[in-house]
């Protein structure tokens, strides 16, 4: 019994909890946006404080040796506890680091969204509710916090209240209900034919049991995965993410993506490896239909976002592409495929939380949505696309960045993997997926360096600022109060228009970088994108371990 | 003989007589002895628990010392007791909810009539649970369906009138189908004490003799109480009785009343018949696929509801198709997995009318979907409430919800023909059930929009909301806390009821 571990789960939660029926003060101001005010900064030192926290208990304790709690008992074979294991480690790390990053992004960014109260509650609740998820110790705790994710990340997608947010994050209900019950019905099963359902390397299924009923459990964890795969935006029930991630505030579609989508991915990785066992499902049809079903996901997503004109719309289904990536490797049941999956993990987290805070750049500053209003963009905004830069190489994986890493062992452990024609067609999609993810996202980056002789920065920017309907039109009306809090930005151009270190050609362009506190998380994120590029030795050694303790047994010393 | 073994009469005497004395007091006396006779049932029935528990065996109970043939019995198991038990809790807590609403619903005056209704309802329902007798079930189904047509009619409107009317052809019909099936048993077996039909039953099962004779029984049986409990598709009277009636009766008719019909047919099942003969018996497939198309159906249509409280009604139908997809299953984990829906839905249930009820006083008293938008911030409690037993519903973990689904759901592995069936059923049935509910809890916490100046008053018929702090109504506040406790206990604790419900059915025996 180790009751600490209750702290990274509870607190957040609480603290949320808190947030949402303490009265800090929100007043309105005349566009009608609530916004929060007081001078002060009471709202993020409160969140920061209580971020900070959470986030050093979790990783303190998930570092520290292996560690088990019971909470209570919900039947006298499924106790409802946390422990900490190595998967869940990684994970565990993985959430903090994105979610402080993000939260430090997100304070001058949902300014201009408004409700930041209800906002932080619950992003405070999701953090500590992901905790949890990473922290389960058996299946059960598992969907308890599967569904306890949905349910209090889904107010992060209606974040702004009008209807198509609402449709969209009932949407995300309603497919995410789908694929937990899916789980659900597989628990079911695997209830009656397993030893116990708590987390063991290698799987707990019990032969005997098993002996004579192979079609229907093998039926049974298919549609489990199916479930579980509807988070992490695997082929049939992927259509949520794309509706869900455009509505939702920039910070919310970033740690969507980049976390609450690896639920998914963390739950399909204990039923395989830590349940049923890799074993039982090599070379069984479960397997071979999963990775048609990921490649074509691949490839879907990666076509799909090639055409598609909205940016955040574009990241979205880069996402379900990537994910699927993930998918593959786990479905490879190799230890180097095992490896490259969790390095991607690693890796598409932190690159995607990139794009999309990027993405929240465009929209903050520009109220640019669209992929053809930002073109010239780089000009106005050198260091936040430098930082876009960095992260679309390294989502198409171009050495020294950590794509190419995650991507390098993916490849490998499909060639190495004995699954007859995916050893080769894996890589080749992989391929294919690359040229199209360079397709997708490094034009943005060239066009807005080099816009050409047709563009006319100013006039467009003018045209922006006017034009009343446009969504974030405000934004730059002198006369509106949302100017003031723009004028950190302001100044600091002119700052660097004195020193003269970034404008030299273009007097006209003005650069109009984000606040200070926006364009950190960015660079940190950029470089954590390139060191887990550069120095993965460590990671791919922890990883690797992992990959061997469940495929083969061993745990190496 | 101990002492002890008069509780289960006592306790149904001292309803009955409590009931005409109501009648002559005022409003609030008659409230007080309600309450009183509730709690000292509630009492008297766990003690019974605890000394049954403690006996090991059930007690039976000669009323006059008359024996067998000629006298009247009781019959005490774990189950009944806990059972008894159970619904004066749930009882008391829905009488604790509705206290406002009875005051402004019910004419002045009349408020004595309707504790006289309550405590005939308690009584009928304790004697559905303790007696041994079928003719004395019959006699007190007919009592209960007397007096909750009352508690519907109480609230004089015309919808309660049109919806205790149909209440009242849709329940003479089913206790005269349950009437005819025990006219059959009688004559098959020549006796009406539960026990001694059930040797009859065995005898005759042996030789193959009257087999048609007691199908139909059973069938006629098992038809009438389910057309009572609202099973799919004899549900027609239940959206508007437990729509338009004032909230205890809501509340009541929907968490006890049925209940007490569909544990009547269990005892049927178990005690009557024998389960032997009804699970080779092709009635339980029909009461299983009416429970599935229940589950549907329900969905289905509290989907489409604008009325929040007819939603819940609607839902309720789904639920009770849940029971009896349970009891289809046809084996004796399918009949604990209802038994423990009984209590999970009980619980829930009421919790949800009493939480409605709240969001409508937070919203003008009217709970149409459009008027309540932003009531959970308005009433907080009943916004909590209404989301625990959402989620209840939905099959969260750590509420009864999720317990019963993973119930019905064991029971279901393995079984030949109706795993896959019950397993989808369960899948849509959740499916459905999330989204009607989540899009509720989302309405109650998204905030109203205020319409500017003239369009907002031109908007005629829109009920003005304003916020209810806890303290208002401290009576329903209580009441909601204890239903989200009650609740969570279930959810978390379910072990032990488990292992009393499966006692409890071994004792029927």
């Amino acid at each position: 019994m180790d009751s600490l571990l209750l702290i990274p789960v509870l607190l957040p939660v609480l603290g949320g909890i808190l947030l949402l029926v303490s009265s800090f003060r929100e007043h309105r101001r005349t566009e009608g946006k609530r916004i929060f005010a007081g001078g002060g900064q009471g709202l993020p030192v409160y969140v920061c404080t209580v971020l900070g926290f959470s986030a050093v208990a979790a990783l303190g304790l998930a570092w520290t040796g292996e560690r088990t709690v019971t909470l209570f008992t919900l039947l006298d074979a499924i106790p409802v506890y946390f422990h900490i294991d190595a998967t869940g480690r990684l994970f565990v790390t993985v959430v903090s680091v994105i979610w402080m990053v993000t939260a430090v992004y997100s304070f001058v960014y949902m300014r201009h969204e408004g409700e930041e109260k209800r906002f932080y509650g619950f992003y405070l609740m999701v953090y500590g509710v992901l905790v949890g998820f990473d922290f389960s110790g058996n299946l059960v705790t598992m969907y308890l916090f599967y569904e306890l994710t949905t349910l209090v990340s889904m107010p992060l997608v209606l974040h702004n209240g009008s209807r198509e947010a609402i449709m969209a994050a009932l949407k995300y209900l309603f497919y995410s209900m789908c694929g937990a019950y899916g789980g659900l019905f597989g628990i079911f099963f695997l209830y009656r034919y397993c030893d116990s359902l708590n987390f063991a390397p290698g799987g707990t299924l019990s032969l005997a049991a098993v002996q004579g009923h192979e079609g229907i459990l093998l039926t049974a964890i298919f549609v489990m995965l199916i479930g579980f795969g509807t988070k992490a935006g695997m082929l049939p029930l992927h259509a949520w993410l794309p509706t869900a991630h455009p509505v939702a505030p920039s910070p919310a579609s970033a740690v969507l993506s980049a976390v609450i989508v690896k639920s998914g991915i963390l739950a399909v990785i204990r039923v395989v490896y830590y349940i049923v066992g890799p074993d039982f499902l090599r070379g069984t049809w479960v397997q071979r239909i999963w990775m048609i079903l990921a490649l074509l996901t691949i490839f879907m997503g990666s076509m799909l976002a090639f055409r598609e004109p909205i940016f955040k719309k574009r990241l979205a289904y880069s996402t379900v592409s990537q994910v699927s990536y993930i998918m593959f490797g786990l479905w490879l049941l190799t230890v180097d495929a095992f490896s490259g999956a969790l390095l991607h993990v690693a890796a598409h987290a932190v690159v995607k939380c990139g794009l999309f805070l990027t993405a929240g750049v465009f929209l903050y500053g520009f109220g640019a949505t669209r992929v053809e209003e930002l073109v010239g963009i780089g000009k106005k905004i050198p260091k936040t696309m430098w930082c876009y830069l960095i992260f679309g190489l390294a989502l198409v994986g171009i050495p020294p960045t950590c794509g190419f890493v995650s991507k390098w062992y993916l490849a490998q452990g499909a060639l190495q993997s004995t699954v007859g024609i995916f050893s080769w067609l894996g890589p080749v999609v992989l391929l294919v997926s690359a040229l199209l993810t360079a397709g997708y996202l490094l034009p943005v980056a060239l066009k807005g360096f080099f816009p050409g002789e047709a563009s006319d920065l100013a006039g467009k920017e003018d045209a922006l600022r006017k034009v009343p309907g446009s969504e974030e039109g405000d934004v730059f009306a002198e006369d509106s109060p949302e100017a003031e809090r723009l004028s950190g930005m302001e100044q600091k151009s002119e700052n660097e228009h004195v020193s003269g270190e970034a404008v030299t050609e273009s007097e006209q362009v003005r650069v109009k970088e984000p606040a200070h506190s926006m364009l950190i998380p960015l660079m940190i994120l950029a470089v954590l994108a390139v060191l887990l590029g550069v120095f993965p030795g460590p990671l791919i050694q922890y990883v690797s371990d992992i990959g061997k303790m469940v495929l083969q047994g061993t745990i190496a010393g | 003989m101990d002492f002890v073994q008069n509780f289960p009469f006592i306790s149904i005497i001292l309803t009955l007589f409590s009931g005409p004395l109501c009648s002559v007091l005022n409003g609030k006396q008659a409230r007080r002895v309600n309450t009183a006779v509730i709690v000292a049932d509630g009492i008297l029935s766990f003690l019974v628990l605890g000394y049954v528990t403690a006996a090991g065996q059930p007690f039976v109970y000669r009323m006059g010392h008359f024996s067998a043939p000629w006298g009247n019995e009781i019959r005490v198991g774990i189950l009944e007791a806990f059972m008894a038990g159970f619904f004066c809790v749930i009882m008391l807590l829905c009488m604790l909810g509705g206290i406002r609403e009875r005051e402004v619903q019910i004419e002045e005056g009349k408020q004595n009539l309707y504790y006289v209704m309550v405590n005939l309802l308690l009584c009928s329902l304790l004697a559905l649970i303790y007696t041994n007798d079928l003719f004395t079930a019959y006699v007190f189904v007919e009592i209960n369906t007397i007096s909750a047509c009352g508690l519907i009619m109480i609230r004089q409107t015309g919808r309660t009138f049109e919806a205790a009317t149909r209440y009242m052809i849709m329940s003479l019909l089913g206790s005269g189908l349950l009437l005819l099936g025990i006219c059959y048993l009688y004559a098959v077996t020549g006796h009406l004490l539960m026990s001694n039909i059930r040797e009859q039953v065995r005898v005759i099962s042996a030789t193959g003799q009257y087999h048609i004779s007691l199908m139909v029984a059973l069938g006629l049986m098992s038809v009438g109480l389910a057309i009572k409990s609202a099973l799919y598709p004899f549900h027609a009277w239940l959206p508007d009785a437990y729509g338009y009636s004032t909230l205890s009766s809501s509340a009541i008719l929907s968490s006890l009343v049925s209940k007490g019909y569909i544990f009547l047919l269990i005892k049927i099942f178990y005690r009557v018949i024998g389960f032997d003969v009804v699970w080779e018996s092709k009635v339980v497939n029909v009461l299983f696929v009416f429970g599935i198309a229940g589950m549907i159906m329900g969905s289905l249509s509290a989907m489409k509801e604008s009325n929040l409280r007819r939603m819940i009604a609607y839902s309720s139908v789904a639920q009770i198709g849940y029971i009896y997809m349970g009891l289809g299953l046809a084996t004796e984990a399918g009949s604990v997995a209802s038994i423990y829906h009984v209590l999970s839905h009980a619980a829930t249930k009421s919790l949800l009318f009493v939480a409605a009820s709240g969001l409508a006083d937070a919203s003008g008293g009217s709970d149409r979907f459009r008027d309540i938008t932003g009531a959970g911030l308005r009433n907080k409690l009943a916004g909590i409430a209404f989301m625990a037993g959402s989620l209840s519903m939905v099959g969260m973990p750590m509420f009864s919800g999720f317990i019963s689904k993973l119930f019905f759901a064991q029971a279901a592995v393995g079984h030949a023909h109706k795993m896959f069936p019950t397993f989808i059923a369960l899948a849509i049935s959740t499916i459905l059930n999330a989204v009607y509910f989540m899009k509720t809890v989302i309405r109650i916490y998204t905030p109203m929009q205020k319409k500017e100046g003239v369009e907002g008053e031109a908007e005629t018929g829109r009920a003005e909301g304003r916020s209810i702090p806890i303290w208002e109504q401290p009576v329903k506040s209580a009441a909601l806390i204890c239903f989200i406790v009650l609740n969570l206990m279930l959810g978390l604790n379910s072990d032990p009821l488990i292992r009393l419900i499966q006692s409890g059915i071994e004792m029927f025996d």
